[in-house]
């Protein structure tokens, strides 16, 4: 048995992101092909007993529980978190215990909090997953939001998500700031890696794209034939783009899911829609650190790009490939 | 403003209608089939403008959202085969039912996008398929010698599959409108007739491809062949 560990940046208050849409699943090679990164039984949880200046354990305790009620609380999947009690032991160690609390790290001025994981590599179980919130920022759990301070709940439901497995969603525009960082303008997922600004709740309630997300990773039993997806590639000058951002929107529901083309082919796959027709629009993440999202480099050189049609989620399937052709900036 | 210029159509026919003189016109003789084959023309109608929007990142608990770019959708206008079987209630009275096939586009135009330019998308190719039932009266008027106006009045089940056939959506249509019947031959007498006939038609469209699910209405315009058994 192989062991990996890895960590996730996982939310920051200034830092870099990427303007439009999709979820993005935790994966790990196993014999040359990508599988999901996913727990196996119920993910059974530690709170660790450090309080942080602005906020105590028993107030994140209470965080963690609302926040994983939230992922629980998704129809279409099939997720459970279960709190075992407080521990002494702090985030971050390999201990074979699932531990959240609270660290203090001031050098990561702009990191909210993150997610470490054990994974076998041998089959992508996570054996282990550890959250930590940095104790030096300026905490809330008020039920309204504390105007100044960064509401627990919603970073809490946000690294739930990593330590489900999720990574990253680029649904959401920014723009610069005076200090070189990136302000969001706007947001469309939990999971998009910077969070709202300070004093709101918004991040509290899981997005349609958050949903989709969850929902391919652990579906509950009729979702194979009761939600659709919809495949594709992206391809530039005839060529493949890797790390394409294809953005779905349904027009009836106004619901926005997204996903990366995946492969050095530019196909992409968009899972776990409700049936229906689709437009389709490709961005660059061309205003974001890549690295958020992907561990290679990827082109960033096109322009904003719609499908010639509209695509069909059919029911318990996928619509037939569709080529979507982008030229350079 | 499309319902208006049908409204004007038909008022056209009935006034050509009154025009006429007192000669006996053809006529359909009474339980008699009668067959009928053609095309007919759909207007276009919209179905509906949907904006994709992100959540603002603004102070306070409603936060104007942020658009990432707006879709108008329409289904354009298309020509359908038509196929019909009537019975001659009365010389007057007809009824008939009848389906048609057709294959209209949705058409898409994408606007209010920062990182793009507005532009039309090509578009999916539905398959439309109507099977309906209709009324028709003839006017006791005649339009010149051998033509006889009719209104016409009826509904029917509407069957829209997608491009890639994975995906059916099905409505109902209701229309109402009027039109002249003209005997090429017969009409008069024993024997087979042979005509054409042309009607212009306010259409109600309910159900089927709509993100609004509003109903929707549409002229439509039809020639067709007919033969009195």
């Amino acid at each position: 048995m192989k062991w990996m560990g890895g960590l996730l940046v996982a939310a920051a208050v200034v830092s870099s992101a990427a303007p439009v849409s999709a979820y993005l699943k935790l994966g790990t090679s196993v014999d040359g092909r990508i599988i999901d990164v996913t727990w196996r039984a119920p993910v059974r949880y530690f709170i660790s007993e450090v309080d942080a200046p602005t906020a105590s354990a028993a107030d994140l305790r209470g965080a963690v529980a609302r926040a994983a009620a939230s992922w629980q609380a998704v129809p279409s999947a099939t997720v459970r978190l279960e709190f075992q009690g407080m521990t002494a032991a702090a985030p971050g160690l390999i201990d074979g215990r699932t531990t959240i609390g609270f660290l203090d790290r001031p050098e990561l001025d702009r990191v909210l909090g993150a997610t470490s994981f054990l994974i076998d590599t041998d089959n992508g179980a996570i054996l282990e997953a550890d959250v930590f919130f940095n104790a030096p920022f300026a905490w809330s759990v008020s039920p309204q939001g504390t105007p100044g301070r960064v509401d627990l709940e919603s970073v809490a439901l946000h690294e739930l998500g990593h330590l489900l497995g999720l990574g990253h969603s680029a649904l959401g525009e920014t723009e610069l700031t005076g200090s070189g960082g990136r302000r969001v303008v706007a947001s469309g997922a939990v999971m998009f890696p910077i969070a709202m600004a300070a004093g709101t709740i918004a991040d509290r309630v899981l997005q349609p794209d958050d949903v989709a997300g969850i929902s391919d990773l652990y579906p509950a039993p009729d979702q194979l034939t009761t939600t659709g997806g919809i495949t594709g590639r992206v391809t530039k000058g005839g060529n493949g783009l890797l790390g394409a951002h294809v953005v779905a929107f349904n027009p009836e529901t106004g619901v926005l899911v997204g996903n990366f083309a995946l492969t050095a082919g530019g196909e992409f796959v968009i899972a776990r829609l409700q049936p229906g027709p689709y437009i389709l629009r490709v961005e660059p993440l061309d205003d974001a650190e890549v690295d958020s999202f992907f561990s290679t480099a990827i082109d960033v050189d096109f322009r904003v790009a719609y499908a010639s049609r509209m695509v069909v989620a059919p029911r318990g399937g996928s619509s037939a490939p569709i080529e979507i052709k982008v030229i350079a900036k | 403003m499309t319902v208006l210029r049908c409204a004007g159509a038909m008022v056209l026919v009935c006034l050509c209608a009154a025009g006429a003189g007192a000669q006996e016109a053809p006529a359909l003789r009474p339980h008699r089939v009668v067959l009928d084959g053609g095309v007919h023309w759909s207007g276009g109608y919209p179905i509906g403008d949907a904006t994709a929007q992100l959540r603002g990142n603004a102070a306070g608990n409603a936060p104007p959202p942020f658009t990432l770019f707006a879709a108008r959708s329409d289904v354009t206008r298309a020509t359908s085969v038509d196929v019909r079987v009537g019975f001659a209630l009365t010389s007057r009275w007809l009824i008939e039912a009848g389906a048609s096939f057709g294959m209209p586009r949705v058409g898409v135009a994408i606007s209010a996008d920062r990182e793009a330019a507005a532009q039309a998308l090509e578009g999916e190719q539905l398959k439309q398929y109507v099977v309906d039932a209709a009324v028709l009266w003839h006017l006791p008027v005649r339009v010149g010698a051998r033509a006889r106006p009719f209104v016409i009045g009826g509904g029917g089940y509407l069957r829209q599959l997608h491009e890639e056939r994975t995906l059916l959506e099905t409505g109902q249509v209701f229309y109402g409108g009027g039109g002249v019947r003209y005997w090429l031959r017969g009409g008069s007498g024993a024997g087979r007739a042979v005509g054409l006939r042309g009607d212009v038609r306010a259409t109600v469209r309910r159900g089927g491809i709509d993100f609004e699910d509003k109903r929707r209405v549409y002229p439509t315009f039809a020639v067709h062949l007919f033969v009195a058994l």
